[in-house]
């Protein structure tokens, strides 16, 4: 029954999948569809790509976006790093195995003992940072996380004139600044300000705030952050 | 250890190669933000590399493991956002287009972008702007029958597309 027949109305089964025929040539077609298995498969399947065309955005439709040439170079440079986090981590455990049991018992209460006096907790990895030299009735803390991106930092902010503008930045070990974004302190709101650098906390010498017309700058203990990373390793 | 795991760099280097592009089009279309969308990408890559012996190829291809690690990425990075603060003229506010809703739109807009030219460009006219299929076939200069069969053609050539892209119903 096909054959001939068919071909004649193949070509406006994509037409009729999108609703764009005449009712006449519909009526036409849709006779042919009802003794014509292979062209009702074949407008069904037609119909189901149809439905998903809403979801598209025709402006979207020009070249696809590309990544910056650097980001494949930056994958392979921190997958590196934490290939060495991970060869040290097992160095140290050789290590640790190696000592007699007193020195070692000793050696992890120490460990414990730097790990858990900053975060709270074994497994935080975090860098808590305590700004001095404020204001009287200023105060200004904030904790880093390592993230594979670089360093997320929470700021808690108090005491600050409400509405004031604080710019956050982050210092390599040669002095060079990075910016981590910026927030308005708001007086009996939110006192957390969450933000992000893509400088790596291990890199991180200090953190440092421009409030209004002020800046304040808080070293960054590298001792702890570092083991706090090695230790964020070892749970995962 | 399966074959195929991303064990060594080497392989996390030829995955990169293979599927960034589509992971950061998709990255892009859901964060709408180009600098957190790279972000998103690296860390995918990155735990893909911590959990490379976990991958197990007669599970699921390579592509699809990237994009489920992907889009937990890019869960984790929209609630993130979500708590900051409003910072101040041009601060990010979170994306309220669901994720699978994006996914699906990306789908369909790669597609489009992999059909030939004739076959998009009748269906932008004809479906996306609505225009006649006269008016086309007169502004391309062909029959209407060869629009209407470049509608066809182009359905099913997004079909295919689709198919090849892992689209299911």
């Amino acid at each position: 029954m096909k054959t001939e027949n068919c071909r004649d109305w193949r070509e406006s089964l994509g037409a009729y999948a999108l609703g764009h025929i005449s009712m006449q040539e519909r009526a036409a077609l849709e006779a042919h569809l009802e003794g014509c298995p292979e062209c009702r498969a074949e407008v069904n399947s037609l119909s189901g790509v149809a439905l998903l065309l809403p979801h598209a955005d025709p402006e979207r439709f020009g070249p696809a976006p590309q990544p910056s040439p650097e980001l494949g170079k930056r994958i392979e440079a921190t997958i590196a790093a934490d290939r060495q986090v991970i060869h040290k981590r097992r160095r140290r455990r050789r290590f640790g195995l190696a000592l007699s049991g007193g020195v070692a018992a000793a050696a992890v209460a120490a460990v414990l003992a730097l790990v858990i006096l900053p975060g709270g907790s074994e497994l935080t990895p975090r860098q808590r940072v305590q700004f001095a030299s404020l204001p009287s009735g200023v105060t200004i803390n904030a904790t880093l996380e390592p993230h594979a991106f670089g360093t997320e930092i929470h700021m808690y902010v108090s005491g600050i004139r409400s509405g004031t503008l604080c710019k956050v930045f982050l210092r390599g070990p040669g002095g060079a600044s990075y910016p981590a974004g910026s927030f308005r302190y708001r007086w009996g709101g939110d006192s957390e300000a969450v933000l992000s650098s893509a400088l790596d906390l291990s890199r991180t010498a200090a953190i440092g705030v421009h409030a209004g017309n002020r800046t304040f700058i808080a070293p960054v203990d590298q001792t702890s952050a570092a083991i706090d990373v090695h230790i964020k390793g070892e749970a995962t | 250890m399966p074959p195929g795991a991303l064990s060594r760099e080497r392989d996390v280097r030829e995955a990169y190669s293979a599927h960034s592009g589509e992971l950061y089009g998709f990255a892009v279309r859901s964060l709408d933000d180009p600098g957190l969308a790279e972000e998103a990408v690296q860390e995918t890559f990155l735990r893909a590399w911590r959990a490379g012996e976990r991958f197990d190829p007669e599970i699921g291809s390579l592509r699809t493991w990237l994009f489920a690690i992907l889009r937990n990425v890019v869960i984790d990075l929209g609630r993130a956002r979500s708590v900051r603060p409003r910072v101040s003229e041009g601060g990010i506010e979170p994306s309220v287009e669901p994720l699978d809703e994006a996914l699906l739109s990306w789908q369909v807009e790669e597609a489009m972008r992999r059909i030939g030219d004739d076959h998009r460009r009748v269906l932008v006219e004809t479906y996306y702007r609505g225009r006649p299929y006269a008016e086309v076939a007169s502004e391309l200069g062909v029959p209407e029958g060869t629009v209407k069969s470049r509608v066809y053609y182009g359905l099913r050539a997004l079909r295919v597309v689709l198919e090849e892209m892992g689209y299911e119903d």
